[in-house]
């Protein structure tokens, strides 16, 4: 059992990953807005581009 | 009591093509029509660049959530978003020379609104990106500024009729909650890691077996422990230190708050545990005490993000006054310069259409201005030199000069929302069900400790002190307090979506409680509208008298002419207005008076018994007779009045079978009050006329000091003390601005049926909230049995406190305190107030009125 040394202290970091993972995306505001990125989805043509050559 | 959600009048009336809202008349022919001249130019300019088609056919997939209406917004007020204090303050560069920021967009509610605003970047040369957080309204932008400035943008936008605006209020609570959600985070993660290495211990694991790894295990849970109780847990010791401190100034247990039981049962239980850890034996806690703090932050982040609604729609109307300002130089030209940086003395001018940016005195100009911020009085005001105006009211039809007598804080509009921002933090604070229990709790789990400490000191003194430990973390109130706040946040973010916005959860609580309504009439239980509502005798008589009121700008004038358009024209000469009698003059050749029936009698030779009948009914029922005399003759009476909302009958009659004493209060005549009370079936003792905002408040307080809780629904026109006074202040749609900000609740639905859903609402949050608690306090009893008798351990807790938590969070999301919204309402009923004014100069006061 004393791989359990070498692999708890890996798990830990591995959740502390996920922490700053977690951290950055609260303060790049990922959070902040849940209900609107779900309807982007349906957002789904882009105008094209401009494209003087073709206009009349 | 059931209430059956409030569905859209029955006869829907054609709607705008493009917003969908009531048209005012009926259009003539068939093809798109529209409510005001705004909803036509953006439907046109989305036919223009093509977007129309993705835009109706967006909009029709995604419900339509009730939003406040919203503020006009000029030219002028946006050009504060080129000046070059707010580009330094609240703009960001980038490393290329691009800025960011994020602006308030109003009108933007749904699919199709996030689609055309992200359109902005194909639009708008210099736009590199525009991202739209729709349920707060905000849009968060990326821009080049050497080659399109904020307001070029503002520009496009308010030509699809979004208006921006600068976000002045501090981010203090965006930031506040994503502390709160990086707390939960990482007590999560220690949470989640901490169970991990439980779950060896459970399996088996302890010193008899690998004392190294036992050790390894205990030292770092403890390790993982401590920022889990000194960073997640630091509020809930906080709160109990000073509900504690609070509670022995006043000898007094009733102030002990929730989170002192929580306090107490996370710190024995952690320093039970790390002492175990360093003598390396004895039962350890680390487990359920890292899962209970978790839990308990996650109901309260939940909390904070469901008063979210409100608290924006809050402070999009704090940015009331323009931020910005035209100051005249004594030299005679005019500089643009910020509100702020105003001072008493100056002289500003104010072109139409623009918002008043500061109290004062009009120098020179003559104009009309809206009130409807301050007073909710939509009708437009003259103002002449010496008029006073109040920052807020927006200048309707000419420019004026203004003296500046008060700016900021110092105007009416300012006192009031600085007032709005202290009573934020000094109110007292209202003792919520669960706190209230408190303190019984905690003097329960002591005493049980104590019984426990004795019982096991006579069986086994060794184990004495495990099993008081036991019983501490088991009885910890997990459970118990996240009841009121899950339940709290599901129900005011649902009663948000459909159109009841609750500011706190103790205004939830609160309303459960009242027992005294106190309803004022004017636009609350009534239309605030004055309207024809029977005539008799000669309709030719009253089309003449309409000639003569053409010339009139009394209130009922407006209100004879939209019912009896005028065809002859009156002669000029003979015309005569006698105030408070009426008017006289020829109309086509004939003598025509109109006006008071008392004072037209007096002009009149013969007059029809079925003319006086109707004088004598529309007295009675509180209406205002207004009789027409031709040549001598009494020929015609038409009566008026402000008509009695359809749904008012109803929601009384729900309001009165609930148990709570109706008073109906009013600044009209008592005689009117009366009657419409009578029509009601309020008792008429309890029907109050001629009511000054003084007498107003003083009631309130009165009922108050007699122990009675009292809700007051009002639209803030000269109750918004009354509104502030009250247990709960109900804001109703339709009143001033203003009054939105000071009342505890604010409906954008029309009428009382929303007001009885939250009162309904209210009832039901309180009932799934004591039936949480009654459970969690069954779920303590039982724990704290079992850890009596000696039956718990580390495992058993760890099981039992998040199956408790899990009980009590499955009950808040599935019991429904406020129906859910159809899946498609429309907006408010009545146009946004950026739109032209309503058909009907509203609500204007009667003969005998206390003026306004």
């Amino acid at each position: 059992m004393n791989i359990l040394f070498l692999l708890v202290p890996v798990a830990l970091l591995l959740a502390a990953v996920g922490v700053w993972g977690f951290l950055w995306a609260v303060r790049d505001g990922q959070f902040d807005d849940v209900q609107t990125p779900a309807l982007r989805i349906l957002l789904d043509e882009e105008p094209p581009p401009p494209d003087p050559e073709h206009t009349p | 009591m059931e209430i059956a959600p409030v569905h859209p009048p029955v006869a829907t009336p054609p709607a705008c093509t493009h917003c969908g809202l009531p048209l005012p008349t009926l259009p003539a022919e068939t093809g798109p029509h529209f409510c005001c001249a705004g909803c036509e130019v953006v439907y046109e300019t989305l036919h223009a660049s093509g977007y129309a088609d993705t835009f109706y056919r967006l909009r029709a997939m995604t419900p339509t959530p009730a939003l406040p209406a919203p503020s006009p917004v000029d030219g002028l007020s946006r050009s504060i978003l080129d000046d070059a204090r707010f580009v330094a303050q609240h703009t960001t560069a980038d490393a290329d020379g691009t800025r960011r920021t994020v602006l308030y967009l109003e009108g933007v509610h749904c699919a199709a609104c996030v689609w055309l605003v992200e359109r902005l970047p194909f639009e708008c040369e210099g736009v590199l990106e525009a991202r739209l957080d729709l349920p707060r309204a905000r849009l968060a932008l990326h821009w080049d500024p050497d080659r399109i400035t904020l307001s070029g943008v503002a520009a496009w936008l308010s030509r699809v009729g979004y208006s921006a605006h600068p976000l002045t209020v501090a981010a203090g609570r965006t930031a506040a909650e994503r502390r709160l959600l990086i707390k939960l985070g990482v007590c999560w993660a220690i949470a989640g890691n901490v169970m991990l290495l439980a779950f060896a211990f459970y399996a088996g694991l302890d010193f008899t077996r690998d004392a190294a790894l036992t050790s390894a295990a205990r030292w770092l849970s403890l390790g993982l422990s401590i920022p889990a109780v000194c960073y997640g847990g630091s509020a809930f010791f906080r709160r109990a230190f000073e509900s504690l401190r609070h509670a022995l100034r006043t000898r007094s247990a009733r102030h002990l708050h929730m989170d002192t039981p929580i306090a107490l049962g996370l710190l024995v239980g952690f320093s039970h545990s790390a002492w175990a850890t360093i003598q390396g034996r004895g039962e350890v806690w680390f487990d359920s005490i890292t899962i209970l703090i978790a839990a308990l932050l996650t109901a309260r982040w939940l909390q904070l993000r469901s008063r979210r609604l409100a608290g924006d729609a809050t402070e999009r109307l704090l940015s009331l006054i323009p931020p910005m300002a035209r100051r005249k130089k004594p030299t005679g030209t005019v500089e643009t310069v910020r509100s702020d940086t105003l001072n008493p003395g100056d002289t500003i001018h104010v072109s139409s259409g623009e918002v008043i940016p500061a109290d004062g005195r009009v120098c020179s100009g003559r104009s009309s201005v809206n009130n409807a911020v301050l007073t909710g009085e939509s009708r437009p005001e003259p103002v002449e030199p010496g008029s006073r105006v109040a920052a807020g009211a927006t200048n309707l039809t000419a420019p004026l000069t203004v003296r500046v007598e008060a700016v900021g804080d110092a105007t009416q509009v300012g006192r009031l929302l600085s007032w709005v921002r202290d009573a934020a933090v000094g109110r007292a604070p209202v003792v919520m069900l669960a706190d209230r229990l408190a303190g019984y709790f905690v003097a329960g789990v002591l005493t049980l400790g104590v019984v426990t400490l004795g019982l096991w000191l006579n069986r086994a003194p060794g184990q004495a002190a495990q099993h008081v430990v036991a019983l501490l973390v088991i009885t910890c109130p997990c459970a118990l307090g996240m009841a009121t706040p899950l339940s709290m946040a599901m129900a005011t973010g649902r009663a948000a979506h459909a159109g009841t916005f609750v500011k706190t959860g103790a205004a939830l609580e609160l309303l459960s409680r009242v027992d005294t309504v106190v309803l004022d009439k004017t636009g609350t239980v009534t239309k605030g509208a004055l309207r024809l509502l029977e005539h008799t005798g000669d309709p030719g008589a009253l089309r003449m008298a309409a000639a003569l009121e053409t010339q009139s700008n009394h209130p009922l004038a407006a209100a004879f002419l939209q019912s009896f358009p005028a065809t002859d024209a009156a002669s000029p000469g003979a015309f005569a207005s006698i105030p408070g009698k009426g008017l006289r003059g020829r109309v086509a050749g004939h003598r025509v008076v109109v006006g008071s029936p008392a004072w037209v009698r007096g002009q009149a030779t013969v007059v029809p018994s079925e003319c006086a009948e109707a004088v004598d009914r529309a007295l009675r029922l509180g209406h205002t007779p207004v009789a027409v005399a031709v040549d001598g003759c009494f020929r015609a009476v038409a009566a008026f009045g402000d008509e009695i909302r359809e749904d008012a009958f109803e929601s009384l009659r729900a309001l009165h079978a609930s148990g709570k004493t109706i008073y109906l209060l009013s600044g009209d005549h008592p005689d009117i009050v009366r009657a419409v009370a009578r029509r009601l079936g309020i008792r008429a003792d309890r029907a109050m006329g001629g009511a000054t905002p003084e007498e107003k408040l003083a009631f309130i307080e009165a009922q108050q000091a007699a122990g009675h809780t009292v809700a007051m629904v009002g639209d803030g026109v000269n109750d918004a003390a009354a509104l502030q006074a009250a247990s709960v202040g109900i804001a109703v749609e339709g009143g001033s601005t203003a009054s939105r900000v000071t009342a505890d609740v604010f409906l954008t639905r029309h009428g009382l049926a929303p007001v009885l859903e939250l009162f309904a609402g209210a009832d039901r949050v309180m009932q799934v909230i004591r039936g949480m608690l009654a459970f969690s306090l069954l779920y303590n009893v039982a724990g704290a049995a079992a850890a009596m008798a000696g039956m718990v351990s580390p495992l058993v807790a760890a099981v039992a406190m998040p199956v408790s938590s899990l009980v009590v969070v499955f009950l808040a999301v599935t019991r429904r305190s406020f129906p859910f919204p159809p899946a498609r309402r429309r907006l408010p009923l009545s146009p946004p107030s950026r739109e032209t004014p309503a058909p009907f100069p509203a609500p204007p006061p009667q003969p005998g009125i206390v003026p306004l």
